[in-house]
């Protein structure tokens, strides 16, 4: 009988020493998978079209994927904190339609400033009413979402709103080059590398991970939980709010409606990026590398000549696949949680 | 030593929807010193320490810090006023490193965080605490052990006054309760009072400075370091005047051998072999966490284990709940609410939940059917209100523990394993709970019964076992045992005299 019991205390300790254990290959697997599919695809494509591999088609996914971008980035904060943000999207058409009411008024800068402020708005009332009117934060962001649908196409009339072509400057923002690269590409990267930086190395991202990780142990060592939480509402929907200026000043109007599209997109991207490097949980640079990914995916596939039904459907298959090898890799003990 | 006082507590009660668990304590907790807490359960041990560290308010009774009157309100408060715990179930973030979690909250720098700077502290403290574990691998995999370890180097940066230790070796080995020791040392010499919480006279006796006795919600008695002996102890914990619950096992055992456990292991427990005979009920004790509460979560198939379990000398596969469950073994948990019950759910959809399947016609299942079922078994176990249609939640303590019950009965278990029975169970339902657990008896079924509480034991069971540091020390029948005699071994785990 000591020998089973031996087996079983190994057994054990083969559970808990895993992570460490691991075959070298696994570990490279792990951390490397999703980034050697995304490098293996794009060769794919560039062998399939010779316009694939060229500068200015890089250039033009970058350009595309610009508002999804920002909006993923946002998202990835709330689903660092442990909870939903569904009503992205909608903020970014709203943002966008308070910006274009606004130039007139009070000029570009403090139009833009004023609709940041009303996606910040936004963000803490959604963060208030997930922790201290406990509510839900599926069930409050979804509320959210619609509201703002309404509140869109009250404001607007239902027609769309445009910018005068005078505001030079403000367009500037969506439509000038820097060399070959878009301003709004350069506001994306600028965007990504303060979101990477305060995530990696402040106390902000810290505190939200850990928030996100285990409310409990992050409340008894003395963390103010609740703020955490809207803070990463605030900063989700500050960056959908960028999203909404930068869509403005692309098309030089704004749409009474849509926007919701932009959040699934969000959530598979953020998805996706958690399984970048191994990590298992919602970063920054993952999502960055979701959101190209993707774009990158319909691109080529759209150089190829596939349908666009074919690139959903595509789309849908790497997201379920990523994933899902991403939790075989990260295998819990006893999987209980069905969201 | 230094003698002047720094938490003093005047008078302090507490009433749960009007039972007293606490009835006026007056107790001072001096600078510097490690000062034990002894008490059966139930005792107000726990119920004084939450109200120390702003979990529950007070019901009456001050709380002076300094010599000034405080009012502590959450544990937030309670940390500003540098008084903290660690409990015996703290919790770490998993996805963090061991480092991160020891800094959580306090990280260096102002407003950048620098993992680097992260875990070089960490390391530092580990190293001047002498614990030697690497600071950067993830918390995920920790053992209980050293979860615990890493929550005691937490308390190192926190400033803390008074640190109280709730049962801190239940999750130890020796060599790691060394650890421990020599940390409390270090407080101790930084002038850093230690609320000692234990069921281990020895480790009381080694390490304290005084220890106060709890006994019924009223400090019986605080010791200093000489006076801390075993008799003196036994004397003060135990309530005479609670002494006579009149319920009594009266001995139901058949002939026929029902569970047969041969050599079950767990990670925390030595080979344990064990026959319980229908209609026996065998009462498991022993100081928490020192291995008592792996018996029952073997069986449960809760955790993993080793051996050979028979039922009606058939072997039985316990490797999942649901295995367990057809194999009709019922474990009742402590947790009742986490573990056993759908709080949001009536009392009839709880009971009715492992008899579904024969209350239904054509796949839909006949809702005056079960009602009558749930009326049935409610009426049977005297569960209060009896209103079937009532949220579980809703219901007083003992009376989820009846519902409980009521959903094995309705499985027609054959083994029933009860962790804690009356636990949080108000004091009139604990009777009608022991004649639940008999009449179960008298039906033929084998019992289990693990508690902490002695009295508890020695009015349910037809034979005590006591599980100490994870081996069996003693197993004798009930009626060898008297009250002084099961304390003493359950708190040194070696028998005093050959009695």
């Amino acid at each position: 009988m000591a020998d089973a019991a031996a087996s079983t205390s190994a057994t054990t300790g083969k559970l808990q020493a895993a992570r460490r254990d691991e075959s070298p290959a696994m570990r490279l697997l792990r951390r490397w998978g999703t980034i050697v599919v995304l490098v293996l695809t794009g060769i794919g494509f560039a062998f399939a079209s010779p316009y694939f591999a060229a500068i200015s088609n890089a250039n033009n996914i970058l350009f595309s994927m610009i508002v999804s971008a920002l909006v993923s980035m946002g998202l990835t904060w709330v689903v660092m904190a442990g909870s939903f943000d569904l009503s992205v999207g909608l903020i970014v058409t709203f943002t966008s339609i308070v910006v274009a009411f606004l130039i007139p008024i009070f000029g570009p800068w403090l139009a833009i400033v004023l609709s940041l402020l009303a996606a910040c708005v936004i963000g803490v009332i959604n963060g208030v009413l997930v922790t201290y009117a406990r509510l839900s934060g599926i069930v409050v962001t979804l509320g959210v979402m619609f509201v703002l649908d309404g509140v869109n196409v009250f404001i607007t009339g239902g027609y769309q709103v445009p910018v005068s072509y005078s505001e030079l400057a403000f367009l500037n923002i969506g439509q000038g080059k820097i060399g070959m690269i878009g301003v709004p590409v350069v506001v994306m990267l600028v965007v990504f590398i303060l979101a990477h930086i305060l995530a990696t190395r402040t106390r902000v991202g810290h505190y939200v991970a850990a928030v996100g990780d285990n409310p409990m142990a992050a409340f008894y060592s003395g963390i103010d939980v609740y703020r955490w939480v809207i803070v990463s509402f605030v900063l989700s929907a500050l960056m959908s709010g960028i999203a909404g200026v930068i869509l403005t000043a692309i098309s030089s109007s704004a749409q009474p409606v849509g926007g919701q599209g932009y959040l699934l997109e969000a959530f598979a991207a953020v998805y996706l990026g958690a399984t970048v490097l191994g990590k298992g949980k919602p970063h920054v640079l993952g999502t960055l590398i979701g959101v190209f990914f993707l774009y990158m995916v319909n691109s080529g596939m759209n150089m190829v000549g596939f349908p666009f039904a074919a690139r959903q459907l595509f789309a849908g298959l790497v997201l379920i696949l990523a994933v899902g090898a991403n939790a075989a890799l990260n295998r819990e003990e006893l999987h209980l949680k069905f969201i | 030593m230094p003698s002047d006082v720094l938490v003093e507590l005047r008078g302090l009660e507490k009433e749960f929807s009007g039972t007293k668990a606490l009835k006026g304590v007056s107790l001072a907790f001096r600078r510097g010193e490690v000062h034990g807490l002894l008490g059966e359960n139930g005792a107000g041990k726990s119920t004084l320490i939450k109200i120390l560290t702003g979990v529950y308010s007070p019901s009456g009774g001050q709380i002076l810090l300094n010599g000034e009157p405080i009012r502590i309100h959450s544990p937030m408060d309670a940390r500003r006023y540098g008084l903290g715990a660690v409990y015996q179930d703290a919790e770490l973030v998993a996805g963090f490193t061991i480092g991160q979690n020891i800094l959580l909250g306090n990280e260096p720098g102002r407003f950048t965080v620098s993992d680097r700077a992260i875990h070089e502290a960490a390391a530092a403290i580990l190293t001047e605490i002498g614990i030697p574990m690497d600071v950067r691998r993830p918390a995920a995999g920790l053992s209980a052990a050293e979860m615990q370890l890493v929550t005691l180097a937490t308390l190192f940066h926190r400033k803390y006054k008074l640190i109280v230790l709730d049962e801190p070796t239940a999750r130890l080995s020796a060599s790691e309760s060394e650890v421990l020791f020599r940390l409390i040392q270090q407080f101790r010499a930084q002038g850093i009072t230690i609320v000692y919480i234990s069921h281990r006279l020895k480790e009381v006796q080694d390490i304290c400075d005084r220890a106060s006795i709890l006994r019924g919600g009223m400090l019986s008695a605080t010791l200093d370091r000489g006076e801390i002996t075993e008799d003196r102890v036994t004397e003060l914990m135990v309530d005479r005047s609670r002494a006579d619950l009149e319920t009594y096992n009266q001995g139901h055992a058949r002939s026929d051998m029902l569970l047969e456990i041969e050599n079950l292991r767990t990670e925390n427990l030595e080979a344990l072999t064990l026959n319980v005979r229908a209609g026996e009920v065998v009462g498991i004790t022993g100081p928490v966490g020192g291995g008592m509460e792996q018996v029952a979560r073997a069986l449960g198939g809760i955790v993993r284990h080793s051996g050979r379990v028979q039922l009606r000398g058939r072997p039985v596969d316990l490797s999942k709940p649901t295995k367990v469950r057809q194999a009709g073994i019922a474990l009742i948990p402590e947790d009742r609410r986490k573990q056993a019950l759908f709080p949001a759910l009536s009392v009839a959809d709880n009971i009715c939940l492992p008899v579904l399947r024969s209350l239904q016609r054509l796949a839909l299942v006949r809702p005056r059917a079960k009602l009558a079922y749930a009326d049935g078994v409610v009426d049977r176990l005297s569960v209060r209100p009896r209103n079937t249609g009532m949220q579980v939640r809703f219901l007083s303590g003992g009376n989820q523990q009846k519902v409980v019950i009521g959903k094995w009965m309705s499985a027609k278990a054959s083994v029933y394993v009860f962790v804690e029975p009356t636990s949080g169970v108000d004091i009139g339902a604990i009777k009608e709970i022991y004649d639940i657990i008999l009449h179960l008896a008298r039906d033929g079924a084998a019992i289990l019964v693990v508690s902490s509480s002695l009295k508890e034991i020695l009015a349910l069971s037809d034979r005590v076992i006591v599980i100490h540091d994870g081996a069996k020390v003693a197993e004798r029948p009930k009626a060898d045992w008297n009250y002084d005699d099961l304390l003493a071994v359950t708190m040194q785990g070696r028998h005093r005299r050959a009695a």
